[in-house]
Parts: C-alpha cells; sequence; structure tokens
C-alpha cells in the first residue's frame, strides 16, 4: 500500500498495526530467505570469469597478448587489440557467458586481440608510461601486424588504457587506423568527479616512497569512499535481499572477484599519470612528454569513436568529451550511454548497444587504405551530410564547442537520446 | 697482639675502615638526596598532605638505616682508627661528582614533571565538551607540542643511528593514530547525521499521517540522506585535508618501519628492500639498454 493511499485510509493517524503486520511479515520472509540461502551457497556455485578461451600469442615480462579466435568468419579485415586499464583487470570484459564483450565481438566476426598486463611486482616499480605505451603496447601492436600481415591495426582503449592508446597512436598514427577509446580520461582538469578533485593535491611521492608501486587495494580503498553509502552498505543489502537466487548470487559473486581483483600499478607510470595527468593536465594540451617524445594529439588523423558513461563517477564526461575536439581527425564521434563507469560494459542495456555500434562503426571503416584516403581528401571538401552525421569536420567542431556541451547536459536529463553524435544537433 | 696490629697495618685493604668510610659515604649520600629532594620538590610540596612524608623520602630514610644497622651489625670500632687520610678523601670527591649529576638529573626530571603537568593547558583554546574534530586537531597540537620533542632528543653512542630510527618509527605511529583518528572521525559523521535527519523526516511524516508502512522504504529513506551527506563531506576542503594528511602520515609510517625491519635484516643474511630495488633498477636500465640495442640491429 502507497502511502498516500494508506493516510486516506487511516485520516491521519499511524498504522501502526499495518506496520507491526509488514514486519511480521518482512521477518517471515527473511526466515525463508535464509533457509534457501544456505541452499544456494552450499551449492556448486559458477563463479568462473574470464571463462571465453583464448590463445598467448606473446609474452613480455609479466604481460600477455591473448588472442581470441571470431566464431565463424572474420568480418572485419583490421585486427582490434584491446588495452585495458593497469587498475583492475580486462576480465571484466568477460564477466560471464552471455553477458561478454569479448564474446560478442568473437560473434561479430571481429579479430581481437588483448593486453593482459599480469600482476606488477616490486621489480616493476621503475616501468614508466613510456615503457607501457612505447614498451609493452608497441610491442604487441608489433607482433599483431606481423603475424596477421598487416600494416594497420584497429586500437581500442579503456579507461587509462584508453589513455595509454591516445598516447600511442599519437606517436605511431601510421600503425593505427581507427582508435576508439572509452571511458578515457583526457581531460583531467574538473572537478565533476571526485576523483579528479582528491588526486590535484595528491602528495604521490610520499606515497611512493614508501610503497613503491601504488597498491591496488589501497586504490581500491579509495574507489569504495567516491560512494560508501552504496558501494559498502546498498550493495550487500541488496545481496542479502537476493541471497536465495542462485543466479544472482553467481553474477554478484563474479562482480566482486572482478572488483576486488587489483593488481599494483607500478611507481614511476603512477607517479606521471598522476603529476602529468591529474595535476598539470597535459595530455589534452598536446604538451605531456613520455620517452623524450611529445604527444602531440592533432597527429591523430585516424576516425575516433569515443564513449564514455553520463553517470560515471571516475572518470565524468568533462574528463572524456574534450578528445574529439583536440585530435587532428576530421572522423570523430563522441558516444555517451546513460550508465556508469563499468556499466558500459556490463549492463545488459548498454552490452545490446556498446559492442553492436563499435562493430558498425568499425565496418563502416574496414577499407583498404586507398579508399580511406580518398574519402577523407573529399572529407575535407564537403560538410557532412544528413546520411553520414558521424563524420563532422573540424571546422564544425570548433565553432561549435559550446553548443557541444549544451548537448552533453541534455543527452544526461532523462528523456533526451543518451547516444550524441558529434555535430548531430 | 703487637704482632696482631701490626699483621693489621701491614695488609693493603682493610675491611673495618672501608666499612667505616662507605658508612659515612652513605650518610652523606642520604643527606644529600634529602636535601636535593627537598629543593625540587618544593612546587609539589602543597600536593602533599600536610605532615606526611612522600614515598621517596619515606624509603630514603628507611634504606640509611638498614645500612646503619647492617654496619653497627658488621663492624668492629676498635679497627676503624687506622683508617688512611688519603682514602677518607676519595669518597667526598665522589660524593660532590654525584651530587652534582643526581641534582642536575632530578632538575631534568622535574622540568619534565611540571611539563607533564602543563600537559592539556597548552592547548585550552579548544574545547572538549562536545566530540568534534577540534579534539583531534587538539591532541595533535598537544602531541607535537608537548610530546614529540621527547622522540627528537639527541641520541648518543655506537647505536645512536638505530634508537633515532626506533624514535622516528614511534612519532610517526603516533601521528597516524592521531590523523587517522580524525579520518576515521569525519567518515562516521554522515552516519551519526543521517539517522538524526531521519529520525526528523520519519516524525514530520507522523505528524502528517504518511508513514510508510514498510520496512524497506525507511532503508531507502535513510540510504539516500546517508549518500547524500557524504557527497557533502567529501567535497569539503575539510576531508580532502584529513584525507592526504591520513595518507601522508601512513606513509611517513611505512617508510619508517621499513628502516627498521632493514636494521633488523642487515643482521641476517637477507637482502633488504634497498638492497633489492638497487637491483631491480640495474635490471630496469639493462633491460632498456639491450632492447634498445637490439632495435639498432
Amino acid at each position: 500500500m502507497k502511502s498516500g493511499q494508506m493516510n486516506q485510509h487511516s485520516g491521519g493517524k499511524i498504522p501502526v498495526n499495518l506496520i507491526l503486520s509488514n514486519l511480521a511479515e518482512d521477518a517471515e520472509k527473511a526466515r525463508t530467505r535464509v533457509e534457501k540461502a544456505s541452499d544456494v551457497l552450499l551449492d556448486k556455485l559458477d563463479t568462473q570469469i574470464a571463462a571465453t578461451p583464448y590463445e598467448v600469442v606473446h609474452q613480455e615480462d609479466r604481460v600477455k597478448l591473448k588472442h581470441y579466435k571470431t566464431k565463424g568468419a572474420q568480418k572485419i579485415k583490421t585486427p582490434l587489440l584491446v588495452v585495458y586499464a593497469l587498475i583492475n583487470r580486462e576480465t571484466m570484459l568477460d564477466l560471464q557467458p552471455g553477458k561478454s564483450v569479448v564474446e560478442k565481438f568473437q560473434e561479430s566476426g571481429v579479430n581481437l586481440y588483448m593486453i593482459d598486463w599480469g600482476y606488477p611486482t616490486r621489480k616493476d616499480r621503475y616501468l614508466t608510461i613510456d615503457d607501457h605505451v612505447n614498451g609493452y603496447i608497441g610491442d604487441m601492436v608489433d607482433v599483431i601486424l606481423a603475424r596477421e600481415k598487416v600494416k594497420q591495426i584497429n586500437l581500442m582503449g579503456i579507461c587509462m588504457g584508453g589513455s595509454f592508446c591516445v598516447m600511442y597512436t599519437a606517436l605511431n598514427p601510421r600503425k593505427v587506423k581507427n582508435l576508439i577509446t572509452t571511458v578515457t580520461p583526457t581531460n583531467f582538469d574538473t572537478n565533476q568527479g571526485l576523483l579528479h578533485v582528491w588526486m590535484k593535491n595528491l602528495d604521490v611521492d610520499r606515497l611512493l616512497k614508501a610503497y613503491g608501486n601504488m597498491p591496488g587495494d589501497m586504490m581500491n580503498f579509495g574507489f569504495l569512499l567516491l560512494n560508501p553509502a552504496r558501494l559498502m552498505i546498498d550493495k550487500y543489502v541488496g545481496f542479502m535481499e537476493n541471497i536465495d537466487n542462485k543466479a544472482f548470487v553467481q553474477d554478484f559473486m563474479r562482480m566482486e572477484k572482478w572488483i576486488f581483483d587489483s593488481p599494483d600499478v607500478p611507481g614511476e607510470t603512477f607517479r606521471q599519470f598522476t603529476k602529468d595527468c591529474y595535476q598539470k593536465n597535459l595530455l589534452i594540451q598536446s604538451k605531456m612528454v613520455i620517452g623524450g617524445r611529445r604527444i602531440d594529439l592533432k597527429k591523430i588523423t585516424m576516425p575516433l569513436l569515443n564513449y564514455y558513461g553520463i553517470y560515471d563517477h571516475l572518470v565524468p564526461p568533462a574528463a572524456c568529451d574534450q578528445l574529439t575536439a583536440a585530435v587532428g581527425s576530421k572522423d570523430v564521434q563522441d558516444m555517451s550511454l546513460k550508465t556508469g563507469h563499468i556499466g558500459i560494459y556490463v549492463s545488459s542495456r548498454c552490452q545490446q548497444e556498446f559492442t553492436p555500434k563499435i562493430v558498425n562503426w568499425l565496418m563502416k571503416r574496414d577499407q583498404p587504405l586507398k579508399v580511406v584516403r580518398k574519402r577523407k581528401t573529399t572529407a575535407k571538401k564537403r560538410r557532412p551530410t544528413g546520411s553520414d552525421k558521424s563524420a563532422v569536420t573540424k571546422k564544425t567542431t570548433a565553432k561549435k564547442t559550446v553548443a557541444k556541451k549544451t548537448v552533453a547536459k541534455k543527452t544526461a536529463s532523462p528523456g533526451k537520446g543518451a547516444v550524441k553524435p558529434k555535430g548531430d544537433k | 697482639m703487637d704482632t696482631e696490629q701490626q699483621a693489621k697495618k701491614d695488609q693493603p685493604f682493610q675491611f673495618d675502615d672501608w666499612m667505616k668510610t662507605s658508612t659515612a659515604f652513605f650518610e652523606s649520600m642520604g643527606k644529600m638526596w634529602t636535601d636535593v629532594y627537598k629543593t625540587v620538590a618544593q612546587p609539589s610540596k602543597t600536593n602533599s598532605p600536610k605532615g606526611r612524608k612522600s614515598g621517596m623520602h619515606e624509603s630514603l630514610e628507611s634504606g640509611l638505616k638498614t645500612w646503619q644497622s647492617l654496619y653497627s651489625a658488621m663492624s668492629d670500632s676498635g679497627s676503624m682508627d687506622s683508617f688512611s687520610k688519603s682514602a677518607a678523601v676519595l669518597p667526598d670527591i665522589v660524593m660532590k661528582m654525584m651530587q652534582t649529576g643526581i641534582s642536575g638529573f632530578l632538575n631534568i626530571q622535574n622540568q619534565w614533571l611540571q611539563k607533564a603537568e602543563r600537559i592539556g593547558k597548552s592547548t585550552q583554546a579548544y574545547k572538549f565538551e562536545n566530540l568534534s574534530q577540534n579534539a583531534f586537531k587538539a591532541w595533535q597540537k598537544m602531541y607535537e607540542k608537548e610530546f614529540k620533542q621527547f622522540l627528537n632528543i639527541p641520541q648518543l653512542g655506537l647505536t645512536r643511528e638505530y634508537q633515532e630510527r626506533m624514535n622516528l618509527l614511534t612519532d610517526q605511529f603516533n601521528q597516524f593514530q592521531s590523523v587517522a583518528a580524525e579520518f576515521f572521525y569525519l567518515l562516521n559523521q554522515p552516519m551519526e547525521k543521517s539517522f538524526q535527519v531521519l529520525q526528523e523526516q520519519v516524525s514530520v511524516m507522523a505528524d502528517e499521517g504518511k508513514l510508510p508502512d514498510k520496512s524497506k522504504e525507511y532503508y531507502q529513506m535513510w540510504i539516500k540522506i546517508l549518500e547524500g551527506h557524504y557527497m557533502t563531506l567529501f567535497q569539503s576542503p575539510e576531508y580532502a585535508q584529513s584525507l592526504y594528511d591520513t595518507l601522508g602520515a601512513l606513509s611517513d609510517f611505512i617508510t619508517a618501519r621499513h628502516k627498521i625491519v632493514e636494521d633488523l635484516l642487515q643482521s641476517m643474511p637477507i637482502p633488504t628492500q634497498t638492497d633489492m630495488d638497487e637491483l631491480y633498477k640495474e635490471i630496469y636500465l639493462l633491460k632498456k639498454r639491450v632492447k634498445a640495442l637490439e632495435r639498432q640491429n
């Protein structure tokens, strides 16, 4: 019974009898639930994550290159390399059969490679961003190019892995055919997310002097503190309410396994990312230097698809949505989904939209190099037509910067379409 | 008898002479301790009940009496005459040296006691009536001003560096405890406040006769209030500062702890973290050079 209805019946008095009877009912439900829960918890639970078979085709130190064979015919010629963040693990893309980004790529005919960063130890504390970007990612790309006998790959980055992909692509534009960034922070000068606020004054030198690497557990504790009411209380209340539901418990445990599987981040990499990105915001300004080379975002001239979550509290929209305006590419597209940082990859609703969109976007651009070059030349001469709304000229982007922000706000409001193709006004 | 006396004179050390001298020494010592104690304990005299001797005074007198009775039982008065003048002078010198040293030591001790009496007075500006963040600030200030300096007293001798590192560890631990207590206090604030707000809201709803009849709805109300309070807290500069202080103090404590562990490891055939870090860096640099050379070829 709704409280409004109750008020009508009770005429403003407190319905003590009703409250007590509901409490008794709740207690009875809880008792039944606990009885069933023991059956569920003692039963064999399938909580395995990253169950999709793969082959490790290359390994350098602790870093592995995983290859997932397509299910059926390969529909996209250019192989796709997915680079996950150094925080948490790439297994998030393959949490469970039927709800797996990896599986969806396989089924769509994408020749998929993925980097597994492994678990850095104390000996990895001196590894810099340059070692990750030009070292590991660079070597993995070369291995794929040689293995697949192609000259370019499609590159997709997730979160910090996306930032690494942006860096790699700016330094090696000829090796990347299409770039996809998802929940990727590139603009760090924002107060939208608490993480950005807190990182601005973090004494990273003091922290790393003590720890060497940035401990994964400490980072996880920090993430929990971003919203303790939901992440430390409500989440487990929800679990207790569904503890008699085997499927729910299995899904919950898979997520729990993933979320607390937190490798440490190599010290020097964390130091540079904190200082150059969070504190100086050098990346979006094309001022960041790695391995002695400046990362000029204007060198990113290939098609760029930029995904982010409107309700992402770790990498908020303001941290993501400036990239498309900063790169040199003429074929750029921002896509925002009504979800959070992880929801893009794991929620059933987003999965129906996210992976198919990427596959279609890649398919449209998976043409021989010559054809693409010809189209790009044409694009310079004409404004985007209605049939190709995602392709936007730089001129349009620059002029509509203010308008773009308005669109972002609108997409965040309920009832509006969440997908935001750039220039689609 | 003459033979016995002659034999006594020929002995290089005579027990009864030593007894007499040492008794004189301890009589003087006892007097000195009493005098010194009376001097340094003067400011606290008012605290003792009237006409009642302190425990320390009593134990001194008691010790002296014990020694005197022991001496009476053991000494022979006839054998004390032959104590040489030079031997009698020595205890006086030693006594004076001791008096100076002990007086100085007691003065230091007295100063420390006075400092201990002052603890809390330097932070009177902060109120402790209500448990608030000020209490933690007051404790931090008090620690910095009254306690920390003891851990910074210069250490001496061969083990100086080890002792300094132990003192540093103690200091860092205390500081971490202090800021962590404040941090967790802040984290607990939204919990307390959210319950208060919930009670107020429920009260209003009860007045309006709109009380939800399902317990889940109360929980949903509370979790929303709690979330709101946390968001407000997390955006406050006080919270950010407390977070930085806690992380910084934790880092400093861990660094100090590592140094102690390294001191212990150095006595064993086990490499320290510093040793390993140096090795890791060498390997890292060598690998980079090898990779660069491979690329050149």
